[in-house]
């Protein structure tokens, strides 16, 4: 480790994450690399090793000879001071050198507020903001992730976006650039190259034009760019790459256990859901390989906890032989198993059985709207009847505390659905009372609610979100609705709702707001004591930009819309049809009932969905 | 009982005592070698480090207790797990514990204060005449006292202090006690900050050489 930087190290929070040297971490001999990758994520060290993605591309590209993928993370604000007053550059944690002299750098995108902190980290690393002011071959800047599925604000900063999930598309990128190096050619020629690989989106290759009012005109592709950039899928989940041996941090970090991925993609179709419809078509893993990988993967690490994560993890065909199978090996070792993300209507008393062995964490649940009505208009196929079914069998089976999760500003609400919430609130109230087996616990049943935020590529894309002050108000009207001590209700501010809206579905000319409030002083924004929603509001004006605009306008069908570019396979006109049963309350039924022809399909090469 | 005795350098010195201990529990799992485990509700593998390491310091010699628990050679335990654990830890030795905790009594650290501008004139008389006498009270921080603070006596807790100048730094080999009361090093050269200020250090180094029984010999 370099003098200057252990002096800084004895003045900072939380050293450990900016050393490296973790049990697993991947140091390769300089003679025998030809490519160094840095993989970025925008935010601190605990976040960033706790995504599942950041581990599958580390090991991805370590598996590659002669490239040395290194990490990144966003430094906490005392240590970008220290790094910034000794002159330390951003550098790759495992090597400690500069980035700056890099081949490629790629940061995962994984939440809007994180942009700052990819502009703060160019910045960090000495490198010019702008794609167009970093003139050579090298450092290529990437970015992947599910915000690129609107990349126009980063747009200017970033010279490639890779869409969809990155196993296969990274290779490719690397082998493109080894032979761009060998044969000497210009940044541009690689960037038009890069262009015809699928999946990956070079902005610099197309124009974005305004209308008078603000909206867009057009995006106009040049040099052989294609019209419309289609994500990648991994066609074999089983065959794709696991993280078996996978980095065990030396320091606590958010989700620091085994992460087992049952299947990507969603059945379920929920109409305000990115994720749902972005990670389509669902692709399952054998269960049989899940828990060899599940044992491996703790054998190698020596975690001691292990959990299932997919979008809606019940809907895992197998899941009780799997968790069986893995119960079996978990239990005499003293493994806890977790299961997140369970859905309110299939919720069994089997699983409960299971999940009696392991630790009692609490439940949660996410009904997302407080009446039957509003749930079929987002079709989020729960009912009522499910969710208080799933509350009794939990109860009765000990538990004494629930989480509600809801959204409020949902497309059609009404104060009726808001008062729902508080109705289906005392309704779990009651049915603790019936079943519970300990009275004289209580329960805790805990109602939280955030600002809906209309999303890319999903059925409420054209949607407005509701103003501050009507979530505020309808925040009001819940809060004098709630009754009863057992029930707590919490609320999120809109601030970030708000702002998470503007960014989701901004266009280019965000990249200006950007670059604004970075230099006014915004980075790590995810965080409450860094955030400011003054200092956006002051950029935004600054750069003559609505917030509204972006944030609370409905958007006409025929609008060019600014991530028309980027296709998740999901057509825009099933989105379209999926937004106007919305407004009638039809359902749609999901993907294992019946294929309702999203076009996701198309994404394999034989063109059937394994739901 | 048994006890590896390991050291701690490079990256690794910045990984607190808490984080270690969880890094260990892992490393036995990972090596291979079941340890015993807490009994109670939420039981976990026991492992217990008896003198603490301050973030940042580095050390040739410390010490983890712990309970094997199947027949294994000794001799063959610290290869395992150093292969199982950060870069920068070296397992050094594996043996049954013999000499209990409290025979612990001295510690031998290396401190090197540096100097950007080189060692100030003086600086070396000046930080020997402090040490030289007979009591010198520092403020250290406690969680127990009301204002945060107690008012600490270090020269009955040094037992020899050794200063020797450079070019670029100064270096004090101490000798301290170890426990009920220790005296952690950084409060001597916050002595030295205080009372020397001419003194003060741009940054300070803290090795941790060996740990000593009564008899000032190595305590294993
Ligand atoms: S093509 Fe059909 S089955 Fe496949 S994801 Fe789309 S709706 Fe579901």
């Amino acid at each position: 480790m370099n003098r200057t930087l252990e002096h800084i190290l004895s003045r900072v929070q939380k050293p450990a994450r900016y050393t490296g040297g973790e049990y697993n971490a991947v140091v390769k001999r300089q003679d025998e690399v030809d490519t160094r990758f840095a993989l970025c994520f925008p935010d601190t060290y605990e976040i960033g090793m706790s995504n599942l993605g950041v581990r599958i591309l580390y090991g991805v590209m370590t598996r590659m000879e002669g490239v040395w993928c290194q990490r990144v993370f966003a430094p906490w604000a005392d240590m970008e001071e220290e790094m910034r007053r000794e002159g330390v550059p951003l550098y790759g944690l495992e090597s400690g050198d500069p980035i700056a002299d890099f081949d490629l750098i790629g940061f995962s995108l994984g939440y809007e507020l994180a942009y700052t902190n990819v502009l703060n980290m160019l910045d960090l690393a000495g490198l010019p903001l702008h794609a167009a002011d970093r003139r050579g071959l090298a450092p290529i800047v990437v970015a992947g992730g599910t915000c690129a599925f609107n990349p126009e604000p980063l747009a200017p900063f970033v010279d490639i976006f890779s869409l969809g999930e990155g196993e296969d598309v990274t290779v490719e990128l690397i082998q493109l650039y080894r032979r761009a190096r060998e044969e000497c050619w210009e940044k541009e020629e690689f960037l038009q190259a890069a262009a015809r690989v699928p999946g990956l989106y070079v902005p610099s290759l197309y124009d974005a034009i305004y209308r008078p009012d603000g909206t867009m005109e057009a995006i106009t592709p040049r040099d052989g760019a294609p019209a419309v950039v289609t994500k990648r899928i991994v066609q074999d989940f089983d065959k794709s790459y696991f993280p078996v041996d996978t980095i065990v941090p030396s320091t606590e970090i958010v989700h620091d256990r085994v992460m087992l991925e049952l299947f990507r993609g969603c059945i379920r179709g929920c109409r305000f859901c990115q994720a749902g419809y972005a990670y389509r078509p669902v692709r399952a893993r054998d269960p049989k390989l899940l828990v060899e990988q599940g044992i491996a993967a703790c054998e190698s690490s020596g975690y001691q906890e292990m959990t299932l994560s997919s979008l809606s993890t019940s809907d895992y065909r197998p899941l009780e032989g799997l968790c069986d199978g893995l119960l079996d090996w978990c239990e005499p070792r003293k493994i806890s198993l977790s299961l997140p993300s369970l859905r309110a209507d299939n919720f069994s008393m089997g699983l409960m059985e299971r999940l009696q062995h392991v630790r009692k964490s609490g439940l949660t649940f996410a009904p997302e709207a407080g009446t039957q009505r509003l749930r079929d208009a987002i079709n989020k196929n729960v009912t009522e009847a499910d969710l208080l079914q799933s509350c009794r069998t939990a109860f009765s089976g000990g538990w004494s505390s629930v989480k509600l999760y809801f959204m409020l500003g949902l497309p059609t609400e009404t104060d009726e659905d808001v008062l729902g919430i508080a109705d289906l609130a005392e309704k779990v109230y009651q049915a603790w009372r019936e079943v519970t087996p300990n009275p004289r616990r209580g329960v805790t049943i805990t109602v939280s609610t955030a600002c809906f935020v209309p999303k890319p590529h999903t059925a409420f894309q054209w949607e407005a979100q509701v103003s501050m002050e009507e979530y505020r108000r309808r925040v009001k009207l819940l809060r004098e609705n709630m009754r009863g001590r057992s029930i707590k209700y919490n609320w999120h501010d809109p601030e970030t709702s708000f702002l998470e809206a503007v960014l989701s579905r901004g266009d280019r000319r965000l990249a200006g707001v950007l670059e604004q409030v970075w230099r006014m002083g915004a980075r790590l924004d995810a965080w409450s004591e860094h955030f400011s929603f003054e200092r956006w509001m002051q950029a935004m004006e600054a750069c003559g930009l609505d917030p509204a605009f972006y944030a609370n306008r409905v958007r006409p069908r025929e609008e060019v819309l600014p991530w028309s570019v980027t296709s998740t396979g999901v057509s825009t006109p099933f989105l379209w049809r999926e937004r106007e049963r919305a407004y009638q309350g039809v359902i749609t039924p999901d993907c294992r009932k019946q294929c309702t022809g999203c076009g996701a399909d198309k994404l394999y090469p034989g063109g059937k969905c394994d739901a | 009982m048994h006890r590896l005795a390991f050291t701690k350098a490079d990256t690794a010195k910045y990984i607190s005592h808490l984080d270690l201990m969880r890094t260990f529990q892992r490393a036995f799992l990972r090596a291979g070698l079941p340890i015993k485990h807490t009994e109670g509700f939420n039981p976990h593998a026991f492992v217990s480090i008896p003198l603490p390491l301050s973030v940042g310091f580095s050390s040739g010699c410390e010490v983890l207790e712990c309970q094997l628990l199947e027949p294994v050679d000794l001799a063959q335990v610290p290869a395992r797990m150093t292969a199982a654990l950060p870069a920068g830890i070296t397992v050094t030795g594996c043996y049954e514990a013999v000499r209990p905790v409290k025979e612990l009594c001295w510690v031998n650290y290396i401190v090197t204060m540096e100097y950007e501008a080189g060692a100030p004139f003086g600086a070396e008389r000046a930080i020997q005449a402090l040490l030289a006498r007979p009591s010198l009270v520092v403020n250290k921080r406690s969680k127990k006292a009301r204002t945060g603070w107690v008012e600490v006596d270090i020269i009955p807790l040094i037992h020899k202090a050794t200063v020797e100048e450079r070019r670029d730094s100064i270096t004090l080999e101490l000798i301290v006690r170890a426990q009920n009361p220790g005296l952690n090093p950084e409060l001597v050269v916050s002595a030295i900050v205080e009372h020397c200020p001419e003194a003060a250090p741009d940054f300070v180094c803290c090795h941790r050489r060996a740990v000593l029984d009564k008899d000032l010999q190595p305590w294993t």
